[in-house]
């Protein structure tokens, strides 16, 4: 009886305690927000506009990439470690990020964004992420397949990419991928952008600005609704709920075709005609145009990644270097054994090269070619002197005695 | 070595014509031009070559260098199909009306604007304006 007795007020407290523990769980986990996009496709980019309702006060994330097209990123990490002093030189490479990829976050992070803007190119995307608390939405790049190589000298001399390493935990592939996410799409700009606007009823909406020349097909679009964030010393638990996926397509006409390679769009009427006029132009020099060509494809199309561009230039000058030395040999104008000596060590060269340029990034790419374009510009001043003219008059008169006569003998030859 | 030449003998040192050669052909395959601009000068000055024989042969040498480099390039998948289509026939076509604006304009006036254009561009890569 006295056992009874005293198990009366527990019975009470937990039947009292029962109504609240399904509201406890509620609060723990509130609802998914919903996503509604205002139209189902872009015509070459364009805007559109994203909103639903998360829970209110939830701090809203969305984000937007590309679906079904992916590009390649890769990093050389030959930065010192500060912790060791050894350089790793590891080479990183991927073949699945997706060829679009923006977070877009609440309204008031813009002064933090002004601020890694005017970082410059230098710019931490990781730092930026967690300072913005954009990280809670990083998700889609964080499951890319990631692989590391231990470049060595010697491996890179012979033209490998050097040992495949084990693959990397979740954790460093997620790290990784930050650094190739920024990498890849460089700006600020390109990968973040402060527009979403919620009430405090947690209504929000995000007007979505994609440019020209992106990948066609389907986007993906997932909102993440931050609703708690708990700081625990250095540690950070954050409570969000996601969106189901909504999708977009963004469509494209010719002559706009999406380059596979270069993972981006592009008028191909364009280098057709730059190439068209750098081609003259280079023939009234009397070299390629490959040296203008590359910087200026650079220059003016900052989506195409330099590999490419040296990569497509380069058999693009292959034939019209054919058909010159096709032309010289049939007049004999050609010493074989001078060519193919000096070719046998260029083609060593041309073995190693473009390996490097894998290893640069496109700001390194730029400067040194910056440099190079000013050292030949030099040498073209050097050409237009009195003194190489005065030289040069005498070598073109031997030049044009010899093709004269070569083309006697050759047109002799012919008739016999 | 000695190399022969329509009737001409020329001695020409293979260490700094391969040396030479060779750092070009890692700098013009790593950014993608062909290297004519520089291999001209090497072999007129370094090599006291004449005009003559240089033109053919250094293209021939160039040639070893462009046809390796594609190689490798489409190897490393920096090859675009697409791209190489839009640029490969305006190439083609720049080529054959080339030299005949050529006949029309003084190569020193040419080249004085290319340098100018090329000090621009080498700027602009350099992020000075």
């Amino acid at each position: 009886m006295k056992v009874k007795f005293s198990m009366l007020p527990l019975l009470a407290l937990v039947m009292m305690a029962l109504p609240i523990v399904p509201q406890a769980q509620a609060k723990e986990e509130p609802a998914a927000p919903t996503i509604t996009l205002d139209k189902p496709s872009l015509n070459n980019g364009g805007e559109i506009t994203v909103s639903g309702q998360a829970p209110a006060g939830a701090q809203v994330y969305v984000e937007v990439y590309a679906a079904d097209k992916k590009v390649r990123s890769n990093r050389f990490d030959s930065k010192k470690d500060p912790k060791t002093g050894k350089i790793p030189y590891k080479f990183y490479l991927t073949n699945e990020m997706p060829a679009f990829y923006k977070i877009f976050t609440p309204k008031e992070m813009e002064p933090e964004l002004e601020a890694a803007r005017q970082a410059g190119k230098d710019w931490k995307y990781s730092e930026v992420l967690k300072k913005i608390g954009a990280d809670a939405a990083y998700s889609a790049p964080a499951k890319i397949k990631i692989d590391s190589y231990q470049a060595t000298i010697m491996a890179s001399i012979i033209g490998s990419r050097g040992e495949l390493l084990d693959a990397m935990d979740e954790k460093e592939t997620k790290r990784e991928s930050m650094r190739l996410v920024k990498g890849r799409f460089r700006s600020v700009n390109n990968l973040l952008a402060a527009s979403v606007e919620s009430t405090p009823e947690g209504a929000y909406t995000a007007k979505m600005k994609l440019r020209t020349g992106l990948a066609p097909g389907k986007y993906n679009v997932v909102v993440t609704a931050v609703t708690e964030r708990i700081k625990e010393g250095d540690k950070e638990t954050v409570k969000k709920v996601k969106s189901e996926v909504a999708s977009f397509d963004n469509i494209q006409t010719f002559p706009t075709v999406y380059l596979d390679t270069a993972g981006t769009s592009i008028n191909l009427l364009w280098p057709f005609l730059l190439t068209l006029a750098i081609a003259i132009f280079g023939v009234l020099m009397g070299a390629g145009g490959g040296f203008i060509l590359n910087p200026i494809l650079v220059s003016i199309f900052p989506a195409l990644p330099h590999t490419i561009v040296a990569g497509t230039v380069m058999p693009t000058v292959l034939f019209s270097q054919g058909s010159g030395i096709y032309n010289y040999s049939k007049i004999k104008f050609i010493n074989w054994k001078l060519g193919i000596g000096i070719g046998c060590a260029m083609l060593v060269g041309g073995f190693i090269g473009p390996k490097l340029t894998e290893l640069i990034t496109l700001d390194q790419f730029k400067f040194a070619f910056g440099w190079i374009l000013l050292v030949l510009s030099g040498l073209m001043f050097w050409q237009t002197t009195p003194g190489y003219l005065e030289k040069n008059k005498k070598e073109q008169a031997i030049l044009k005695e010899f093709k004269k006569r070569a083309e006697e003998a050759a047109a002799a030859k012919g008739a016999n | 070595m000695k190399v022969d030449f329509w009737g001409h003998e020329f001695e020409v040192n293979m260490w700094v014509g391969c040396t030479g050669g060779f750092l070009i052909a890692v700098m013009s395959s790593m950014f993608g031009f062909g290297g004519g601009p520089f291999m001209v000068p090497l072999m007129t000055v370094a090599l006291g070559l004449p005009m003559y024989i240089v033109v053919g042969s250094s293209l021939l040498a160039i040639f070893f260098n462009t046809g390796m480099a594609t190689i490798r390039h489409m190897q490393f998948g920096n090859f675009d199909l697409l791209l190489f289509i839009s640029m490969f026939p305006a190439a083609l076509l720049g080529g054959y009306l080339g030299p005949q604006i050529a006949k029309r304009l003084s190569p020193v006036v040419v080249k004085r604007v290319a340098c100018v254009g090329l000090i621009l561009l080498g700027l602009k890569l350099l992020d000075l304006y």
